[in-house]
C-alpha cells in the first residue's frame, strides 16, 4: 500500500487534519474555559484558575446529581460486567441458529435507539410501580452490557481451548476450572469491558433523560438543564446565567478525562 | 464446558436482556396501538389511529423529511472526510496508528453534552469565531451560526465522525496489500485500483460506519436541542415532546416509526453496500 498518490497522499493528509480540528477543538474550548478565571466567557481566558471546579462543588444539585451518577455508573458497570461475562462464557464456544440469535439479541442495545428504550422503560416502570434508582440502574445496566459481552467474547475466543480441557482433564470440576483458569485468563477482556460499560453509563443521556424522577437526576441531565435553560439569555446577555453554564460541562468533562486516561490504557475498543 | 450447567450462566444475562429490553419494547408497541386516554398511559380500544393521525400529518411529514434530509448531509458528510482520514490511518505503521486510534476513541467518552456544549461556545453569540471576527474588526454584529440545521449538522457530524474512521480503518488496515499490488502490476493506475480495488474492499467498514451514524443521529435529543433549538425539531423532538405533554400513545407510535425509518435504512445500506459479498459469504 506504499504506491500511492502523492496528490491522494496531501488529500488524505488535510481531511485528517480538518477532522482531528474539528473533532477536537469543541472540547478543548469546552477544557480550557474550564479554568477560566472570568465571569464571562471569554476565550481564550486572562488566566487559569480552579474556582469554577470549587463552585460546582458548592451547589447541592450539582454535586447530589454528580454523585448520582459515579454510584450508578459503578453499579451498573459491575453488574453489567457480571451479566455481560455470563454470556460471553456461554456463548464463545458456541455456533448455530440460537447461538447467534442469542449474540445478536445481547448486542442489539449498542445501535438500538437509546431514546426509545428510554421510552420503553418508562412506560413499563410507570405501569409496575418501580422506584427511580434501580430503574435507572437497570437501564444503564442493560445499555452498557453489550460493551462488557462484546469484550469478553473477544478474550474467551482468543483463549486457547486446550488450558481449560488441560485443567478438566486433572480433574477440576466447571466452576475450578472457572475461576481458577478461564478468568484469570480473559481478566482484562472483564476489566476493559468494566470500564467502558462506567464511561457509558457516565455519560448516558437518552434513557436517563426519561428514567431521571425529582430529585434524582443524573449529571449529564443536571448539564443539560442547565445549559437548555439559560440557552435563551446565554448568546445575549450578560448576566450570571451566562458563565454558571460554563462550569457544569467542564467539571464533568474533567472526570471524563480521568477516565478516559484509565480507558485509554488498555488500548482496545468494542 | 459443554454440560448442562452452562445453561445457569446463560440464566441471568437473558433474563435482564428480555425483562428490560425485549419486554418493554413489546409493552410500548401495544401502548402504540391504544387510543389515548386522559388519566392512564392508554386507553381501552385497539387503533391505528396514532399513526395514521402522525403519518396523515403535514407537520409531522415536514419533520420526518427533515429528519431525513439532515441524516443524509451529515452521513454524507461523515463519509466524504471519514474516508480519507480512515486511509490515512490504516497507512500509518501500526505504533503511530495506534496512538491515532486513541486520539480517535478519547472524544467518545466525553458525554456528548459537553461535546455540543463545545459548539454553542465556539458558534455562540459571545463564541469564539464572533469574537475573533469582530476583534479582527471584520463584522460589528454577531452572526446567528447557532439554532439552526446548519449547527445541528456540524454538531453532530463531528461528534459521529469517529466511528466512521474507525470502522473504515478497521477493514481497510485488515486488507492484504497484494490485491493493490495484483492490480498495479497488472497495469492499473492508483485511481483505477482505488476505484476498482479498494473501494469494493473495504464496503463492510463503510456499510458499519454509515450504519453507527445514521443510527446514532436518529436518536441525538441533546445534541439536536442544544444546537438546534425550537426551529430545527427533528423526529426525537417530537418524542421528547409528547412524552412532556403526556401524550403516551402517540410518543410510542412516534417511536416506532422512528424505529421503522431507522430499519428501512438499514435494509437500503445494507441492500446497497452489499457488505455481505466481500467476506465471500453472499453474492
Amino acid at each position: 500500500m506504499k504506491l500511492s498518490l502523492s496528490p491522494g497522499r496531501a488529500l488524505r493528509g488535510s481531511a485528517t487534519g480538518l477532522a482531528f480540528l474539528l473533532i477536537l477543538a469543541p472540547i478543548l474550548v469546552v477544557v480550557v474555559a474550564a479554568f477560566s478565571p472570568t465571569d464571562y466567557f471569554e476565550f481564550p481566558p486572562p488566566g487559569l484558575s480552579l474556582r469554577w471546579f470549587v463552585e460546582f462543588f458548592r451547589l447541592d444539585n450539582m454535586r447530589n446529581a454528580f454523585v448520582l451518577s459515579l454510584e450508578l455508573a459503578l453499579l451498573s458497570a459491575t453488574l453489567a460486567t457480571v451479566l455481560g461475562t455470563l454470556g460471553a462464557l456461554f456463548l464463545a464456544r458456541r455456533r448455530g441458529v440460537i447461538a447467534g440469535l442469542l449474540q445478536s439479541l445481547f448486542l442489539a442495545p449498542l445501535v438500538f435507539p437509546t431514546i426509545i428504550l428510554g421510552l420503553a422503560l418508562l412506560l413499563l416502570y410507570k405501569t409496575v410501580g418501580m422506584p427511580v434508582f434501580p430503574g435507572l440502574l437497570l437501564a444503564h445496566c442493560v445499555i452498557g452490557m453489550p460493551y462488557c459481552f462484546r469484550t469478553v467474547l473477544a478474550s474467551v475466543q482468543a483463549l486457547d481451548p486446550s488450558l481449560e480441557e488441560a485443567g478438566q482433564s486433572l480433574g477440576a470440576g466447571p466452576a475450578r476450572t472457572l475461576f481458577l483458569i478461564t478468568l484469570p485468563l480473559i481478566w482484562q477482556g472483564v476489566l476493559s469491558g468494566w470500564l467502558f460499560a462506567f464511561v457509558v453509563s457516565f455519560g448516558e443521556l437518552n434513557t436517563a433523560l426519561f428514567l431521571s424522577g425529582p430529585g434524582l437526576t443524573t449529571l449529564p441531565i443536571e448539564i443539560f438543564s442547565y445549559l437548555q435553560f439559560d440557552a435563551a439569555d446565554r448568546t445575549d446577555h450578560r448576566d450570571g446565567g451566562r458563565d454558571r453554564a460554563r462550569r457544569r460541562p467542564r467539571t464533568h468533562h474533567s472526570l471524563a478525562l480521568i477516565a478516559v486516561i484509565v480507558t485509554g490504557a488498555r488500548g482496545s475498543h468494542p | 464446558m459443554k454440560s448442562a450447567w452452562t445453561w445457569v450462566l446463560l440464566a441471568p444475562p437473558l433474563a435482564v436482556a428480555l425483562i428490560f429490553f425485549v419486554g418493554p419494547l413489546g409493552y410500548l408497541f401495544y401502548v402504540s396501538v391504544h387510543a389515548a386516554s386522559p388519566s392512564e398511559l392508554y386507553g381501552g380500544a385497539l387503533t391505528l389511529q396514532n399513526y395514521s393521525s402522525i403519518l396523515g400529518d403535514s407537520f409531522y411529514l415536514r419533520i420526518i423529511q427533515r429528519t431525513l434530509g439532515t441524516a443524509a448531509v451529515i452521513l454524507g458528510l461523515c463519509l466524504v472526510i471519514g474516508y480519507p482520514v480512515a486511509y490515512f490511518v490504516a497507512l500509518l505503521p501500526s505504533r503511530r496508528r495506534m496512538i491515532v486510534v486513541l486520539l480517535l476513541l478519547f472524544p467518545l467518552m466525553v458525554s456528548n453534552v459537553v461535546r455540543a456544549y463545545g459548539w454553542v461556545a465556539i458558534l455562540g453569540r459571545r463564541g469564539v469565531i464572533n469574537t475573533g471576527l469582530r476583534d479582527l474588526g471584520l463584522i460589528d454584529v454577531p452572526l446567528d451560526l447557532l439554532y439552526s440545521t446548519e449547527a445541528v449538522v456540524v454538531g453532530l457530524m463531528t461528534i459521529l465522525l469517529p466511528y466512521m474512521v474507525i470502522s473504515i480503518a478497521n477493514t481497510l488496515s485488515g486488507l492484504d496489500p497484494r490485491y493493490e499490488e495484483a492490480a498495479q502490476s497488472l497495469g492499473a493506475g492508483p485511481i483505477r485500483t482505488f476505484v476498482h480495488v479498494t473501494l469494493p474492499l473495504s464496503t463492510p467498514g463503510v456499510a458499519s460506519g454509515m450504519l453507527l451514524v445514521f443510527l446514532l443521529t436518529l436518536s441525538a435529543y441533546v445534541t439536536i436541542t442544544l444546537l438546534g433549538g425550537p426551529r430545527s425539531k427533528l423526529l426525537v423532538s417530537m418524542i421528547y415532546d409528547s412524552v412532556v405533554s403526556f401524550q403516551w400513545p402517540r410518543a410510542a407510535a412516534l417511536a416506532f416509526i422512528l424505529l421503522a425509518i431507522a430499519l428501512a435504512l438499514t435494509g437500503i445500506i445494507m441492500a446497497v453496500l452489499r457488505p455481505a459479498r466481500v467476506q465471500g459469504t453472499g453474492r
